[in-house]
């Protein structure tokens, strides 16, 4: 056992929190969402940071990096509220490389990190449920629509779930065919997203339904990151702004419903960020059940809103308004609490095994 | 014990519900939405409509110009008015008119109440400050007296719909050498006045609140409302009328209603999963523990009382329940609950849950804080020492 870091992880956090104060201010991210856009100069300064490589193995020209390390990665975009799929980018390289031949892994992975290649996944159709995908393939074509493609206007390449013959699996399509039609849709989370529509676009196979139930727990386990972000920003800006605001000729840090606001955000973090990382690992160990994965996010997407929320609280006006940075976490947590199944959702596929036998204490 | 409510009662919501049934047009509504129910011919037709019933003023005294009604006609009034999501009036009807009423002078009343019953004139807080906000007896905005006039300096921040109001109710130190209650006094300012200078504070549910600066604001001393120094009690007076609106359990059980059409119409194997079902049960549960608190305060209102603690616990269950409807419902209706109305058809339920999830976190705050209204519970409805 050993819950801490490690010198190398300690460094990637640091380097990249320092990096992201430094080129994005959070007026840019005002600018992306004014502008509904994506921060495409901060994706060019990714790949040149190398950091899109780093779960991959280095037999293919990766990092050698693992899961976890990609969780501290999406912790701090989350905590800058960047508007980049890196998420998205991320489990579609995965899917990539983890089907087909070593030549293929590698391919695919040297076109993501060339950046010409910014792929995000479509699996979520009009029913809004992971079973149902009315998607199909006929001949190396596709048909169907999807919904919630996040970053999907924004995207080269889309990763899709579609059915051939039956057989459920993962295509790759690109995106700036003419077959692919996208339209934007308006999240809470003010990041893009979108409805597409493809009209017999041309696709690769990527996948069997192995590859689409592995994108979706890794996807899941990166949106649970992603809220946790969220909180602990919300978290570190409420207890800054504690100290530094007075009434009644004192901190309001001093008052005991402010501490104890402060103390109840301070635990559900801490708990959900152990889940999310033994999550994480369990992945990179293969050891991973769909009930952890769905137990961590359920963890995630339930407390983002309560701490954003008692954020708000101890933040009185001020947090309201778009000039203090205090809602971009409301709003994304919100967002990424929705996404890859909400609370509600992993915890309906939890229950699925809660009579198993499980060893509490071991 | 007797928990029907009596005939008069009943038949007066009945005709408030009908009245609502012939004005509430979408036309309205737009209107509303828009200039977010300062003024325009659609609510004006409608407020003109509403002077003519007489509601606005039904449980003011006889002697007052109202009819000395129970206020229990008042709480069925904003409950209505509230679920149906009406433009009945802002707190300019439900707070300021009132203490100009209690507090006001005879030349005062007859300015301002007409305009204001009419809806001709409306009315922006101007309380809060940068630096008094829950201390907002702290604050420091200056009137001095130069002969029959008032010169007004300093800064408020969220003074609400100051940019299309046509006066704010404006608290100024005008002593600042007594205790800090003590030398507050109210005054109606117009908000053209020159001097007066406005800046927009965009928010994250989409509207926007305002900064206001006063740089040697004149206001004659005919326009301070209930004597110099004596702006504290009316500043409370008012708020308490504010949690009465802040605590009506109308627009949730609206919130709670919608979230359900929208799923019997367009997820109906929603609807019919037994955890779904559990979930909206829990929230039903929360809105009737919450209207149990609103009901029992408003008793104490029709007695002649005055709830304190009863009313911050309805308050408090309230806002906290707000949240809580619209995270849940997002949560129930999955990805499709983050978008926003610009999604037109493809948002739930008009969008509701997803921007009521972004304005909630005001009312626990507004009116009052959480924390002090549960500080109020404790002291003065528990006893418990300080
Ligand atoms: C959109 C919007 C519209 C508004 N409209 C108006 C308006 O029209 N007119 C107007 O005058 N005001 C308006 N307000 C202001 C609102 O009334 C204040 O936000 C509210 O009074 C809280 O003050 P504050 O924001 O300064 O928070 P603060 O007073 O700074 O409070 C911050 C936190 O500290 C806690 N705290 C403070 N003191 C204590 C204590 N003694 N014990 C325990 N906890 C304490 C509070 O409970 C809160 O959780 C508006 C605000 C917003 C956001």
């Amino acid at each position: 056992m050993n819950l801490d870091l490690d010198p190398t992880q300690t460094l990637l956090r640091e380097t990249t929190r320092e990096y992201l104060a430094s080129t994005v201010p959070f007026d840019r991210v005002r600018a992306c969402e004014r502008e509904e856009r994506w921060d495409s100069e901060l994706w060019r300064g990714l790949i040149e940071q190398g950091w899109l490589g780093l779960p991959f193995p280095e037999s293919i020209g990766g990092g050698g990096g693992r899961l976890t390390d990609a969780g501290l990665l999406l912790e701090e975009f989350a905590r800058r509220a960047a508007v980049v799929p890196l998420a998205e980018a991320l489990v579609c390289g995965l899917a990539c490389t983890r089907s087909g031949s070593p030549s293929q892994a590698s391919a695919a992975l040297e076109g993501l990190l060339s950046g010409d290649v910014v792929p995000v996944p479509a699996v979520l159709e009009e029913s809004d449920t992971w079973g149902v995908v009315e998607a199909r393939v006929e001949g190396e074509q596709l048909i169907g629509e999807k919904l919630f493609v996040d970053y999907g206007q924004f995207a080269s390449h889309h990763l899709v779930a579609a059915r051939e013959n039956d057989e459920l699996g993962l295509y790759r399509v690109d995106a700036r065919d003419d077959a692919v039609g996208s339209a934007p849709l308006r999240t809470i989370g003010r990041t893009p997203s979108a409805r597409v529509v493809y009209r017999d676009a041309a696709v690769e196979p990527v996948g069997g339904p192995e590859a689409l139930r592995d994108l979706i727990l890794t996807a899941r386990a990166f949106a649970a990151v992603q809220c946790l972000g969220s909180a602990q920003e919300a978290l570190d800006q409420t207890v800054a702004y504690a100290k530094v605001r007075e009434q009644f000729g004192r901190p309001i840090g001093t008052f005991q419903a402010v501490q104890h606001h402060a103390a109840n955000m301070a635990s559900r973090v801490a708990s959900t960020r152990y889940l999310v990382y033994e999550a994480l690992h369990a992945l990179d160990h293969g050891a991973a059940t769909p009930q952890q994965v769905a137990f961590a996010k359920a963890s995630a997407s339930r407390m983002v809103p309560e701490v954003t929320m008692l954020a708000h609280q101890i933040h009185g006006g001020n947090g309201m308004i778009e000039e203090n940075d205090l809602y971009f976490f409301t709003l994304r947590g919100k967002d990424r609490s929705l996404a890859w199944g909400s609370a509600e959702e992993c915890l309906e596929e939890a229950s699925a095994a809660v009579d198993a036998p499980r060893e509490w204490i071991c | 014990m007797d928990f029907e409510w009596e005939k008069e009662y009943r038949d007066f919501r009945g005709e408030v519900r009908s009245f609502i049934e012939e004005w509430r047009t979408p036309e309205l509504l737009e209107e509303y939405a828009r200039t977010y129910g300062a003024d325009g011919p659609e609510l004006r037709r409608f407020r003109d409509a509403l002077g003519e019933r007489g509601w606005m003023r039904m449980c003011w005294p006889e002697e007052e110009g109202g009819e000395g009604r129970n206020l229990f006609y008042q709480f069925i009034f904003v409950e209505e008015m509230e679920y149906w999501g009406m433009p009945y009036g802002n707190l300019t009807y439900t707070s300021i008119a009132p203490s100009i009423q209690r507090f006001g002078s005879d030349e005062q009343r007859r300015r301002y109440l007409p305009g204001i019953l009419r809806g001709e004139s409306t009315f922006a807080l101007g309380y809060s400050e940068p630096n008094a906000g829950t201390d907002l007896a702290s604050l420091r905005t200056r009137a001095r007296r130069i002969g029959d006039e008032w010169v007004i300096n300093g800064q408020k921040i969220w003074t609400s719909l100051a940019d299309v109001a046509t006066h704010i109710w404006l608290a100024a130190r005008t002593d600042p050498d007594v205790p800090k209650h003590q030398g507050i006094s109210v005054f109606i300012v117009p908000a053209d006045a020159p001097g007066l200078t406005i800046r927009p504070l965009h928010a994250m549910y989409g509207g926007h609140t305002n900064e206001t600066f006063y740089d040697d604001v004149r206001v004659p001393h005919a326009d301070l409302v209930g004597g110099v120094g004596r702006g504290w009690p009316i500043i409370m007076h008012a708020l308490n009328h504010e949690r009465v609106g802040l605590a009506a359990t109308g627009s949730l059980a609206r919130l709670f209603d919608q979230l359900v059409a929208h799923l019997a119409e367009r997820r109906p194997e929603r609807l019919e999963d037994p955890l779904v079902r559990r979930r909206l049960a829990d929230l039903q549960l929360d809105l009737l523990e919450q209207r149990a608190l609103a009901v029992q305060n408003a008793w104490i209102i029709s007695k002649g009382g005055t709830p304190i603690a009863e009313a911050s616990m309805a308050k408090v269950a309230a806002t906290e329940l707000r949240t809580r409807i619209a995270n849940t419902g997002m949560d129930l209706l999955g990805r499709y609950g983050g978008l926003s109305r610009e999604n037109g058809e493809l948002a739930p339920a008009e969008g509701r849950m997803e921007w009521s999830f972004r304005i909630a976190p005001i009312f626990r705050f507004g009116g009052g804080t959480n924390e002090i209204m549960r500080d109020i519970i404790a002291a003065a409805g528990l006893g418990l020492p300080r």
